[in-house]
């Protein structure tokens, strides 16, 4: 006996779309994988981040001595975090500076400053990057869903066209396979919404705490200079 | 060049931490998605399908085999009392010893008996059993058999009665819920060839409608399974059934 249900399941669906809306899905589905990449990656270096940052705070205010300390960010460049390059880039413009006869402390503080300023700027490049990628995902992926729905929805009223009698079950399939496109629109733009704005919030924080470092390491710096 | 930018090289060519393990995560994600999608979205599209309800009475159960008790074993004679055995005279009579008295075989040879004429019942009864049971086992895939296609031929019927009542135009003034039954012939190619009114409804303008809408269906969907082709049906049409 032949089976009179037919089984409507994701993969007819999506093979039986148009052309215009399996290129939509596929874009779709390329963004998701590099919107999720770019999530965990970003997962994993802000808490490295975050946990160098720590480390060196804690080193830095532990009295530990200002050279060792350099020696040390020196030797380890390739591994240091965000937080000891500012310092280091700090300390070696102050030690040039210094190191120059008749400087005065105010320029030796402000050279180090405008080192620390400089690699300040570039490690929050750093930590930002790829943060514009997920946002455009987030705002526009549903927008792409959504152009991919329309178009399969247009599709399936038209060959409603050629029938004298209209019945749901001549339109329901292609507008259940539009849909999928919408579908997964929202899954690619919802992650992605919620971790860029979970992470531009890290990185800010993450800002925060280097420049209320620059300051206080400006005064210290500027302490040693007036010595 | 400063010393900084020699920390990074050329601006921007910084090396991705973890890039690998975060596109094997994501690759992970979205093999969990798809897995998601094929296991928990499936729609079900079925025609408008009768339900058929067989109600079977349970299968009369097994006629008892009479047991019959089995046979007390037969006692065994009881033995000749051995003759008590006279002492020999010194002089050597010529004279045979008697010959011990055998146990009768009999008792032995009825058992044995017995057991082959159980064992011949009991295959009797086996034989018996297999072949009830073989004959039930027939009749019931026979009334499967039939009620498939009986199930495959109403869903069949029920297709061209959607066909046609899509086509029906209802007059405004039905009393009631009027049946009328329609005999159709059809050509293989689903087409119709006559139309004849069965049993009228008992409202003209309805009648007309119906066999209007008959015709204007031709060709009438065609059975999934092309053995179930009939060339005459009986289609039974009310105004309010939908």
């Amino acid at each position: 006996m032949p089976t009179v249900t037919q089984d409507l399941d994701i993969w007819t669906l999506v093979v039986h779309a148009s052309f215009v809306v399996k290129i939509v899905l596929a874009v779709l589905v390329a963004v998701s994988f590099m919107s999720w990449m770019f999530i965990f990656q970003k997962w994993f270096v802000l808490r490295r981040s975050l946990n160098q940052t720590l480390k060196f705070e804690r080193e830095f205010w532990g009295g530990q001595d200002l050279n060792a300390l350099y020696q040390g960010a020196v030797n380890h460049r390739h591994t240091i975090g965000s937080l000891e390059r500012v310092f280091e880039a700090g300390y070696r413009e102050f030690a040039k500076l210094r190191s120059q006869t008749g400087t005065h402390a105010a320029d030796m503080v402000d050279g180090a400053r405008r080192a620390m300023r400089a690699t300040f700027q570039r490690e929050m490049d750093f930590l930002e990057r790829h943060l514009s990628f997920l946002a455009s995902t987030g705002s526009v992926s549903p927008y792409v869903g959504l152009f991919g729905t329309v178009w399969g929805i247009m599709h399936a009223f038209r060959s409603l066209a050629n029938v004298q009698q209209a019945t749901l079950a001549q339109v329901a399939p292609g507008i259940a396979e539009a849909l999928v496109a919408t579908a997964i629109g929202l899954f690619a733009a919802i992650p992605a919404v919620v971790a860029y704005n979970r992470y531009s919030h890290d990185v800010d924080r993450l800002g925060n705490r280097f420049e209320s470092f620059m300051e206080e390491f400006s005064n210290i710096l500027h302490r040693q200079a007036v010595r | 060049m400063t010393a900084a930018t020699l920390a990074y090289g050329v601006y921007g060519s910084r090396p991705r931490p973890a890039m690998g393990r975060a596109a094997a995560l994501s690759a992970l994600v979205h093999l969990a998605l798809v897995g998601v999608l094929f296991l928990g979205v499936r729609f079900q599209n079925s025609p408008p399908a009768t339900v058929t309800v067989e109600l079977w009475d349970q299968p009369p159960p097994p006629p008892r085999v009479e047991e019959k008790p089995p046979a007390p074993p037969p006692k065994p004679a009881p033995e000749p009392e051995p003759e008590p055995q006279v002492k020999k005279p010194d002089i050597a009579l010529k004279e045979k010893p008697k010959p011990k008295p055998k146990p009768k075989p009999e008792p032995k040879r009825d058992l044995a008996f017995e057991k082959q004429l159980r064992e011949q019942a009991m295959l009797e009864q086996k034989r018996l059993d297999d072949a009830r049971r073989e004959r039930e086992m027939r009749e019931l895939i026979a009334r499967q058999q039939a009620a498939a296609r009986d199930k495959a031929l109403r869903t069949w019927t029920d297709k061209i009665r959607d066909k046609i009542r899509g086509n029906i135009i209802l007059p405004q003034d039905i009393p009631g819920n009027p049946e009328a039954i329609f005999d159709v012939t059809l050509l293989p190619s689903g087409e119709v060839l006559t139309v004849r009114k069965g049993k009228s409804s008992g409202h003209a303008g309805y009648d007309d409608a119906v066999e209007r809408a008959i015709m204007k269906s031709s060709p009438l969907p065609l059975p999934d399974d092309r053995t179930l082709f009939q060339r005459r049906l009986e289609l039974k049409f009310r105004p309010q059934d939908r």
